[in-house]
C-alpha cells in the first residue's frame, strides 16, 4: 500500500518536471519533432535501466500478445488529442478536462477490470472521493485563470 | 464541444496507457514493457514527423541539453506508474499521481525553477490541492 502510493508520488513529481522540460524543447522545435525526441529518450533510458537491473535477461523472448506491439500508438493519440484540445479550449480548460477524464476512466477501469486487470469493486465512497478530487482540480485550474493561460506546458 | 471531446479522449488515452503498460509488464516485465511501448511510440512519432517535418536538428541545438534529456524521465515514470497500479489499483494511483504532479508544478512556478516565470501563491490553488488530498483520504477511508 505505502509502496504503491510512494511510486505514484514519484511518478507524478517527475511528470511535472518532464512537462516543463518538454515545453522548453517545444519552444524551439515543433510538436512532432519534440514528441519523437522525448519518446526516443524514453526508450533509451528504459532500455539502459533494464540492462542495468536485468542484464541479458532483458532480451529473452517472452510470450507476446499481438496488441503489445501497438501500445506505443496510444502515446501518439495522447499528443494529437491534447494538441487539438488545447488549441480549441485553451490550456486551462483543456487540462482541467484531461485530468478529470483521466480520473473518471481510472474509476471505470477499476470497476470493470477491463483488459484483465484486477477488479476493484465500485463503491459510492469511491465515487464521492473522485468527485471531490475533480472539484479540487476545477478549483485549482479555473480558480485563478488569469495567470494560468501563459503556458501550454501543463500537459505536453 | 469538439475541444472538450479531444481533451476528454486525451485524458482517457493517458489512463489507457498506464493500464496497457501494466498489462504488458505482467506478461513480459516492466523494463521490457517500458522499452517496447516507447520504441513503438518513437517509431510512430518519427513517421508523423517525417510527414509534417516541423523541426530540424539545428533547433534542438538551441535547447539546453538537460531539457533535451527530459524524455528519459519516462523510464522512472512508467516504472512508478505500473508498480503503483499493481499495488493499489488504477484510481488511487492516478489520483495520487495527479496531486503530486499539480503540487510540484505549483512549487516549480512559485520558485521559478528551470527558468519558468515566477508566480505568486493563489488561494484557489491551495484550496484545490487540499480538496484533492481530501478526496484521496475519502477514497481510502
Amino acid at each position: 500500500m505505502a509502496m504503491g502510493l510512494l511510486f505514484a508520488l514519484v511518478a507524478g513529481t517527475l511528470v511535472s518536471v518532464q512537462n516543463v522540460f518538454n515545453s522548453k524543447v517545444n519552444e524551439w522545435a515543433g510538436r512532432w519533432a519534440t514528441t519523437t525526441l522525448v519518446l526516443g529518450m524514453g526508450f533509451a533510458a528504459s532500455f539502459l535501466m533494464g540492462l542495468l537491473f536485468e542484464g541479458g535477461k532483458l532480451l529473452q523472448p517472452k510470450p507476446m500478445e499481438p496488441w503489445f506491439w501497438f501500445s506505443g500508438l496510444i502515446g501518439v493519440g495522447v499528443v494529437t488529442c491534447l494538441v487539438q484540445g488545447i488549441k480549441l479550449l485553451g490550456p486551462t480548460y483543456a487540462v482541467a478536462v484531461v485530468l478529470t477524464a483521466q480520473l473518471g476512466f481510472a474509476l471505470l477501469w477499476d470497476s470493470f477490470g477491463w483488459l484483465g486487470l484486477d477488479r476493484v469493486p465500485f463503491t459510492l465512497q469511491q465515487l464521492v472521493g473522485v468527485l471531490v478530487i475533480v472539484g479540487g482540480i476545477v478549483v485549482f485550474k479555473l480558480g485563478g485563470e488569469h495567470s494560468a493561460e501563459k503556458k501550454m506546458e501543463a500537459f505536453e | 464541444m469538439k475541444g472538450i471531446f479531444f481533451a476528454f479522449l486525451g485524458g482517457a488515452f493517458i489512463t489507457l496507457q498506464g493500464v496497457a503498460n501494466t498489462r504488458i509488464s505482467d506478461a513480459i516485465g516492466t523494463w521490457q514493457a517500458a522499452s517496447l511501448t516507447q520504441l513503438t511510440g518513437f517509431l510512430a512519432a518519427l513517421l508523423v514527423f517525417l510527414i509534417v517535418r516541423d523541426g530540424t536538428w539545428g533547433q534542438f541545438k538551441q535547447v539546453k541539453p538537460l531539457y533535451l534529456a527530459g524524455g528519459a524521465l519516462a523510464a522512472i515514470i512508467i516504472f512508478g506508474n505500473v508498480t503503483a497500479i499493481q499495488h493499489v489499483g488504477v484510481t488511487l494511483t492516478i489520483a495520487v499521481l495527479l496531486i503530486a504532479q499539480l503540487l510540484f508544478t505549483f512549487i516549480i512556478d512559485l520558485n521559478g525553477w528551470f527558468g519558468v516565470v515566477k508566480q505568486k501563491v493563489r488561494l484557489p490553488q491551495v484550496i484545490g490541492i487540499m480538496m484533492m488530498v481530501a478526496g484521496v483520504v475519502i477514497l481510502k477511508l
